[in-house]
């Protein structure tokens, strides 16, 4: 590796187009996959996918947030033949409610909010911006919101355990000298290496 | 410790945004508590209403569709299909209704029946294609 913090802008700004599109990558093998799992309830997704968003986010910012999940929601639908369907509806819609939430969470308490806080604003987006779509396309009738204490509730839990697992993949990638030049990075990687030591 | 070496994975405000979250969603369980207790029951076939009776009467009524009689139950502030002439019987599935704004429905016997509050304008408010 000849990388170091002086790397030259170009040479970063393709690294970032890399890793970027490798994020992209992952967040749609984990989106398919995802799909595969069995699903005692319907609608109960864990949101893997998201881990990627947020390791997205912590390094590059809000705007690469916003690449990998509406990338990933429009190329995983593609892959799966939902594609404008409801399902997808569903989908982007808790996406988009997501990603709102998760980058004025992260702008408002920038250096104060860590992956799993950031994860559990954008999973409480989900279900409600889910719930939102579903109630204004699928089933027009106020029952439908006697769900969204569950649906919390299971996004709490679910949030907290998308953010631990991008906590980790954070605090690895960082220790890889192509994350050299990210401002974000030392925080999270004092707070592994103050955990490992 | 190990138990909960997960916590220290996080920052001083996640830990403090966890706890207002944790305590959003616990009240939220409240929610169905606000709904409103229906007043009555109105049953309708094919767009038309063929029956409208008080939940807090206890009574059963047979109500004609194209394939039979479906038996609707009223009882204890609460409307139910007994029985149905239906392959599915999802109607009977559906349980109970007896908030305002619930709704049971028998699709092949073409039956809707839906609850309504006390207030002639509150109980639109959900559903603007109705209106």
């Amino acid at each position: 590796m000849t990388s170091s913090a002086v790397d030259s802008p170009e040479l970063e700004q393709v690294r970032r187009r890399v890793f970027l599109a490798l994020f992209v990558a992952l967040a749609v093998a984990l989106h398919t996959v995802e799909v595969l799992l069995p699903n005692p309830l319907p609608w109960f997704r864990l949101g893997l996918a998201n881990i990627l968003a947020l390791t997205a986010l912590f390094s590059y910012g809000i705007q690469a947030l916003w690449v990998v999940s509406i990338a990933r929601i429009l190329i995983g639908s593609l892959l799966l033949g939902s594609l404008f369907s409801p399902g997808f509806l569903l989908s982007l819609g808790g996406g988009l409610a997501a990603n709102t939430l998760m980058s004025v969470g992260y702008k408002l308490w920038q250096n104060k909010i860590g992956p799993v806080g950031v994860s559990v604003l954008g999973a409480l987006g989900h279900v409600t911006g889910q719930l939102l779509i579903a109630w204004l396309v699928v089933i027009r009738h106020p029952s439908i919101w006697m769900l969204l204490p569950f649906f919390l509730l299971f996004a709490l839990i679910s949030g907290i355990v998308n953010g631990l697992a991008a906590d980790y993949l954070l605090a690895s990638l960082y220790k890889h000298p192509a994350f050299a030049g990210l401002k974000k990075k030392q925080d999270i990687s004092n707070r592994a290496a103050h955990l490992e030591g | 410790m190990k138990a909960i070496g997960w916590v220290q994975r996080l920052t001083p405000f996640d830990r403090k945004l966890l706890v207002v979250v944790a305590v959003l969603v616990v009240l939220s369980f409240l929610l169905p508590l606000t709904q409103k207790a229906g007043a009555r029951v109105v049953v309708s076939s094919d767009n038309r209403i063929i029956f409208v009776a008080p939940l807090d009467k206890e009574q059963r009524v047979e109500l004609d569709g194209p394939l039979g009689i479906t038996v609707l139950q009223i009882k204890d502030g609460g409307a139910r299909i007994v029985s149905s002439p239906c392959p599915q019987k999802v109607c009977i599935h559906m349980g109970e209704a007896r908030h305002a704004g619930d709704l049971l429905a028998c699709v092949p016997n073409q039956l809707v029946i839906s609850v309504e509050g006390n207030e002639k304008g509150e109980d639109t408010e959900y559903d603007f294609i109705s209106r």
